[in-house]
């Protein structure tokens, strides 16, 4: 798990909530799933930008998993502005799942 | 609270309304199959051409396997050229087409009549396979990557479409004769444009992505799958110039060029097996697992029709129908079981559940169906095709009659699955 962020407790608060948030398909949580890429946190704008990814680009379950973590982020930080970017650079591939997931995935 | 949508300029998949159509035409037709089947088990033990096994065939191979083939691939083509479907219009345009043609050829091949209702069939059914080839080539056209799975379907395409145009022509060439032979003469042409150009091509090229991706693998070979490319292409068009300029004991080399090529896939998917880091794997993956063996099965089954032919000029009967059944109801049958499940729920999830993200707890897509179900389709599934298979081979009535009964007992307990899946509401 390699999660850029300018903000350490608030990243932690972001993820706390985001462990909730799964893949239907696989029913790993979308950060040990290595979806998600950076949090930034602007205090000034009040608004977080997340750059996360999917297992493959148009995954039919891509809508559902990145209005999900909206949702998370909005419930974890009601007041601020969430915004969710997709990118496919880089592409994931299953490098990016964390030991715990790969753990979960292996049993 | 500020609430906001998330940013996902390339993320919208195709539509359900446009997926779920062929899906429950599928379901249905392999139900009319399997019932057919079981009224008409006597005609299995005759020759192959007739008129109630061709009706079975074509309703096995156009309502069943291609549509339901044609259904999923409107959802998953998005997923392999990681591009958008060119059209939700024309992907309409093709059920509709198909879903008319498909039952008024398997009448006019019910009845042997090959006069209007069938001929419109047929006309219709090459229609159809028109507007999903346009469609297919322009979304592969407009995306920014091109890659060997899209070029497998790509060409599984094209290769359909050669099959159904020259199924039309035979059908023409019943009532007015204008090719060289009878249209028995070419019906191993027919036959095997769609099953090798048609149903293996896709099928490779769609599970060589899809299995990776469902046992999360590290595994990748993209030459392989390039090799296995040509060498199905290569041997597909070696067949068809030995079917027109040489004797029938050359296809021995095509079918060694295909053996090769089906066992070079087995090799992928063991590697992508081997390579995972998802263990569990599930009864849906499992099943789809043994139809990438199954394929084996009918090449096996050719080599051995070839070479009796070779050595005694007589065709073997009960091998014969042995060969097409284990396509039909056992290769591309079970690839069907297995990946419905592991498709479907999904699609219906994401139409019941996804405005409901985030908003309280949700059913696994994998809630959507009963596992319990779908356990008793496969175990009457695997016994009904192998009571089925024996039937054949001894040849023997009294075996055939129960393996068709709990084929139709599978086709049953998909159907009550699939409605389940199809009807279901957020609680």
């Amino acid at each position: 798990m390699n999660i850029t962020t300018n903000n350490e407790i608030k990243c932690n608060i972001a993820l706390s909530g985001l462990y909730n948030v799964y893949d239907p398909e696989i029913g790993l949580n979308v950060v040990d799933l290595g979806l998600i890429y950076e949090l930034h946190f602007d205090e000034e704008q009040k608004s977080i930008s997340c750059s996360m990814t999917l297992t493959t680009e148009f995954c039919p379950m891509g809508e559902s998993i990145t209005e999900n973590v909206t949702t998370s982020l909005q419930q974890s930080f009601a007041d601020y502005h969430i915004t969710v970017n997709l990118t496919f650079e880089p592409h994931w591939n299953v490098n990016m799942v964390s030991e715990e997931g790969r753990e979960f995935l292996g049993r | 609270m500020i609430v906001s949508k998330p940013l996902s300029p390339i993320i919208s998949t195709t539509p359900y309304k446009v997926v779920l159509p062929f899906y429950l035409y599928a379901a249905l037709s392999f139900l009319a199959a399997t019932l057919l089947l079981f009224f008409s088990t006597d005609a299995f033990l005759k020759h192959y051409f007739q008129p109630h096994i061709l009706a079975i065939t074509h309703i096995m191979a156009l309502g069943w396997a291609t549509m339901i083939i044609l259904g999923a691939s409107h959802q998953l083509v998005p997923v392999l050229i990681e591009g958008k479907l060119y059209s939700n219009t024309l992907a309409h345009t093709s059920f509709i087409l198909a879903a008319i043609g498909i039952p008024l050829l398997s009448y006019g091949f019910y009845e042997f009549n090959m006069g209007a209702p069938a001929k419109w069939g047929g006309r219709f059914v090459v229609l159809a396979m028109l507007a999903y080839l346009i469609n297919i080539g322009k979304s592969i056209a407009k995306s920014k990557n091109e890659n060997v799975h899209a070029v497998f379907v790509f060409t599984s395409v094209l290769w359909l479409l050669v099959t159904v145009a020259l199924g039309l022509a035979l059908l023409y060439n019943f009532t007015f004769p204008f090719m060289r032979h009878d249209s028995v003469h070419y019906l191993p042409l027919h036959a095997h444009i769609g099953i090798i150009g048609w149903f293996l091509l896709l099928v490779m090229g769609v599970a060589s992505r899809l299995i990776p991706l469902f046992l999360i693998s590290k595994y990748s070979n993209p030459r392989l799958l390039w090799a296995i490319y040509w060498l199905i292409n290569f041997s597909l068009v070696a067949f068809i110039l030995i079917f027109y300029f040489l004797p029938l004991s050359f296809s021995l080399i095509p079918n060694l060029l295909l053996i090769t090529a089906v066992l070079l896939f087995i090799y992928y998917c063991r590697a992508a097996y081997h390579q995972r880091i998802r263990k569990k794997v599930d009864e849906q993956v499992k099943l789809s697992i043994l139809s990438a063996v199954m394929m084996a099965l009918p090449l096996v089954f050719l080599g051995i029709i070839l070479a009796m032919f070779i050595n005694r000029h007589t065709e073997n009967n009960a091998l014969m129908v042995a060969y097409g059944f284990i396509i039909f109801f056992g290769w591309l049958t079970a690839i069907i079981l297995g990946m419905t499940f592991k498709t479907l729920p999904f699609i219906v999830w994401n139409k019941v559940y996804h405005r409901k993200a985030g908003l309280g707890k949700t059913p696994n897509p994998k809630d959507l169906f009963s596992n319990t179900v779908f356990k008793w389709m496969s175990v009457a599934y695997l016994l009904g095709f192998c009571i089925f298979i024996c039937g054949l081979f001894f040849p023997n009535a009294h075996l055939l009659k129960p393996g068709a009964f709990l084929l139709l007992l599978t086709a049953i307990l998909y159907n009550w699955n699939v409605l389940k899946i199809l009807n279901h509401k957020a609680p």
